[in-house]
């Protein structure tokens, strides 16, 4: 019970922005595994030998036995899809445009969320072999994303 | 940055490391609009700035009267009243200069940020508020100042539809 009203001239809301901005640096481990994706077009893993595991992407820690890994590990390009869903919205949940195909692929003893390419929804597989697509070495700014998508090796 | 983060583990980037490329990063600008709802009383305090006055409440009861306004008293927890225009005055109950920006900027002329209490609110009951078009040297708690408003067209029914307080020239 209020006897005091709102003035019918107010606005309902007050209305504002933050500016929030963000650089996200990837850490020593990070670091290194983004520049060979962007120089070397390869996928580094860090591997314990205590935990015989491979870390991908590569880590600076075991998070197992907790020693520090220093046997970086070539893990090539290819991987195998574990999971997958097929997203018809985007992240702040407006539709796409058209549906897009993302999987959890499996590289060593972790892997990679990423999306699928060059394949229809209907012919994705779990434990299907696929291998990642790279931006041109141009274009590349050491991001998950100078990996276009995953896409099935041809003849699989 | 203080001098002995060179002796802390870890390691220290700089804008350098940024601009130049010696770091990779993932740069992130994210959307934080935001709305919250004024309420009964707030909004009607809001819209008050509009038109150009100061809006408090007064609660019979404790016969207080208090800015901004609110629809419950806080002493008694009987619904206010009524509003109550106030004054465009008021007394400076304390005051700081600020020599440092919101987002940490030196600055050589300071922002003189200070709570106010307005003339026709009960004793020190005031607003937060900014002091200018004063000698920051001359500034004292008890000193008589004055709202500077905006121009009509130019208010959007917000407390900085006031600009500052300023001196009342004492004749």
């Amino acid at each position: 019970m209020t006897l005091l009203e709102r003035d019918p001239k107010a606005p309902q809301a007050w209305q504002g922005d933050l500016p929030v901005t963000s650089r996200y640096t990837f850490g020593l481990a990070g670091e290194r595994f983004f520049r060979a994706i962007k120089d070397e077009g390869r996928i580094l893993g860090a591997y314990c030998p205590n935990c015989d595991h491979t870390y991908v992407p590569a880590a600076l820690f075991c998070e197992r036995c907790l020693a520090e890994l220093d046997e970086w590990v070539d893990v090539g390009v290819i991987g195998e899809v574990h999971t997958f869903t097929l997203l018809y919205e985007g992240y702040d949940g407006s539709p796409l445009e058209a549906p897009e195909l993302v999987a959890f692929i499996r590289i060593g003893d972790g892997g990679l969320l990423h999306r699928l390419g060059e394949v229809r929804p209907e012919d994705v597989e779990i434990g299907m072999q696929v291998e990642a697509v790279f931006k041109p070495q141009d274009q590349r700014q050491g991001s998950i994303l100078d990996i276009l998508y995953f896409c099935p090796l041809s003849g699989s | 940055m203080t001098a002995n983060n060179q002796n802390l583990p870890g390691t220290p980037l700089s804008e350098k490391d940024f601009e130049e490329g010696n770091i990779l990063f993932n740069y992130d600008d994210l959307r934080g609009d935001f709305a919250w709802d004024t309420g009964v009383a707030i909004g009607s305090y809001l819209q008050g700035f509009k038109d150009g006055v100061i809006l408090g409440a007064r609660c019979s009861t404790c016969r207080k009267i208090v800015v901004p306004p609110r629809t419950v008293c806080e002493w008694c927890f009987h619904p206010m009243d009524e509003y109550v225009p106030l004054q465009n005055t008021g007394t400076v109950n304390t005051f700081s200069l600020c020599y440092v920006t919101w987002d940490v900027q030196r600055i050589t002329e300071p922002e003189i940020p200070a709570v106010i209490e307005i003339d026709g609110a009960s004793s020190l009951h005031g607003i937060m508020h900014l002091l200018s078009e004063v000698d920051p040297q001359k500034v004292h708690i008890g000193m008589r100042v004055q709202a500077v408003w905006k121009p009509v067209d130019e208010r959007q029914g917000a407390v900085t539809d006031i600009l500052y307080f300023k001196p009342i020239e004492e004749v």
